[in-house]
């Protein structure tokens, strides 16, 4: 039974365009990824020229003339990739290239060279190109019909699963270190860099701050609770808004103090992945005749890459109404800010609007039952 | 593929990741590599290591001194190790950064070709785990072949 309803789980066909809108922002992410090395192989280095270290002797290594060609090769398939031409060989050779260079020896290694590792070999199994890509566009062109951007979710629960873990266990292992949990660490980190704390333009007693021990022993479990809560929160409906808002302030703050890499693009471009995975499932109504209202449905229609909406036309003289997934209608003000609260760009800025008294009233008012119309259609797919 | 064969291929590959993952995040516990442990951060552990080249003759010169046209900072570029005199944080863990100086001592002494009078290289490490009183450690590199 149990086993039943986990392979029901793993083959309920969902819908692919997050991991479609994380492929076209995947591809950017894996060219600044690549940006030193191949820095380095235009000055005329290459990994072999300094120390490295194999993990194994079988490894192949490339003649030099090779892997530079093999990272040019990586830029074309990571481009391909992000444009969506070719999406699936594309795909899956930039995984490949990009797997095989991080493994050519152990001092490649870095977590957010994994995490892009992990990323990308669940992009190349799914099937993520049938929208927001080139090749849909091919397809289009030719007067073929579309394909099923659907497909079943398993490589997108694995990647939720992956996305989980990159913060459980960065925040078990801090929780179970006392040095960590008690604030040496940071402590210790920013005291030793107080030399360059003192050059950012901080008041005197913020570096006073920033430099203490008892603060620390404060900050310091903040942050392991920060990534425990980010790495549960996401998966209960109900915590994920707030685990996402809290994600992006999270990887900010960790780009703003500390070199990361790649880790803070990509990480908050894989929080894409937690979005309920079925499309126009909301509705948004503007009245045609409101110049204000045909502006802002133009700017939903623009910005909405998650296909959040279907956009139609409302009575002349009514306010911009959002009918939501759940049913719940929402008019005026409340319904701008929940538009708002679901597309990527914006959703960071306008997801605490929704906290606000009167768009909380207006919400419950606007549910079914409450003197709202149920929805026209049910939930697809939706977890 | 019959229908049968995707579901348990599907049941498959989601178990196993899941397991694999779960199994490198509890390696990263040990391990002085910790790939796939997603542990970043995690010390605020300081190290500096006296590096010299123990000649055949005996002699112990330190690698901060060019040899056979070769310098230390150019053959280790990578992982917080090009100036290892300067006491450094150990940004991926002690463990993690003496692995990498131990396989480092080895690299050199094995792609130092011109170096004939080498026997091997030595690293004397002064490592301050977090806020633990210092540890002294030494790691040497395998013997060369070409020394002397």
């Amino acid at each position: 039974m149990m086993v039943a309803r986990f392979d029901e789980l793993l083959a309920r066909p969902v819908s692919m365009r997050a991991l479609a809108l994380l492929r076209v922002l995947a591809g950017p992410v894996v060219l600044l990824h690549l940006e030193p090395f191949l820095s380095d192989a235009l000055d005329g280095e290459t990994y072999r020229d300094s120390f490295y270290e194999p993990y194994a002797s079988w490894y192949p290594e490339p003649p030099e003339a090779v892997y530079i060609g093999l990272l040019c090769l990586a830029v074309i398939a990571a481009t391909a990739m992000s444009l969506g031409l070719l999406t699936r060989a594309a795909t899956a050779t930039t995984f490949a290239l990009v797997a095989y260079n991080v493994f050519l020896s152990t001092t490649h290694y870095q977590s957010n060279r994994a995490y892009l590792i992990i990323v990308l070999a669940v992009l190349a199994l799914a099937p993520c190109g049938r929208e927001l890509s080139l090749d849909a566009w091919i397809r289009r062109r030719r007067g073929r019909p579309a394909l099923d951007p659907s497909a079943p979710g398993w490589p997108l629960w694995l990647l939720r699963f992956e996305c989980a873990a990159v913060y459980g266990a960065s925040g078990l292992s801090k929780l179970v270190d006392p040095d960590w949990f008690g604030g040496f660490v940071t402590w210790k980190r920013v005291a030793d860099a107080r030399d360059d704390l003192e050059a950012w333009p901080l008041p005197d007693w913020a570096i006073s701050a920033l430099t203490d021990a008892d603060f620390h022993a404060v900050a310091a479990k903040f942050v392991v609770f920060t990534e425990l809560f980010i790495a549960l929160g996401l998966w209960w409906r109900g915590s994920r808004y707030a685990a996402v808002w809290v994600a992006v302030i999270f990887h900010l703050s960790i780009e703003a103090s500390a070199s990361v890499q790649v880790f803070s693009v990509l990480a908050i471009a894989v929080l894409l992945i937690w979005t309920v995975p079925s499309t126009r499932d909301r509705v948004l109504r503007i009245d045609p005749a409101s110049a204000r209202q045909r502006r802002f449905g133009a700017a939903v229609g623009a910005l909405d890459w998650l296909a959040r909406f279907r956009v139609e036309p409302a009575a002349p003289g009514a306010p911009i109404e959002v009918d939501d997934r759940d049913g719940t209608v929402l008019r005026g003000a409340p319904a701008v800010a929940l538009a708002l609260s679901r597309l990527p760009l914006t959703a960071w800025f306008a997801l605490p609007a929704l906290l606000l008294p009167f768009v909380r009233s207006a919400r419950r008012a606007g549910r079914p039952g409450i003197g709202a119309p149920a929805p026209a259609s049910g939930r697809v797919g939706g977890r | 593929m019959t229908p049968r064969a995707r579901t348990v291929a599907r049941r498959v590959v989601v178990v196993g990741v899941v397991a694999v993952q779960l199994a490198f995040i509890a390696r990263g516990y040990w391990a002085d590599h910790k790939q796939f442990a997603f542990q970043p951060f995690p010390e605020a552990s300081t190290w500096r290591a006296e590096i010299v080249r123990v000649t055949t003759d005996g002699r112990r010169i330190p690698i901060d001194r060019p040899w056979a046209g070769y310098r230390w900072e150019e053959l280790v570029t990578d992982r917080g190790l090009r100036y290892p005199g300067i006491r450094h944080h150990a940004d991926t863990g002690l463990d993690n950064q003496l692995a990498f100086l131990d396989s480092a001592l080895d690299w050199v002494a094995e792609n130092t070709q011109r170096d004939r009078e080498t026997r091997y290289l030595e690293a004397r490490v002064t490592a301050w785990h977090n806020d633990d009183p210092p540890r002294e450690r030494t790691f040497r590199s395998a013997e060369r072949e070409g020394g002397g």
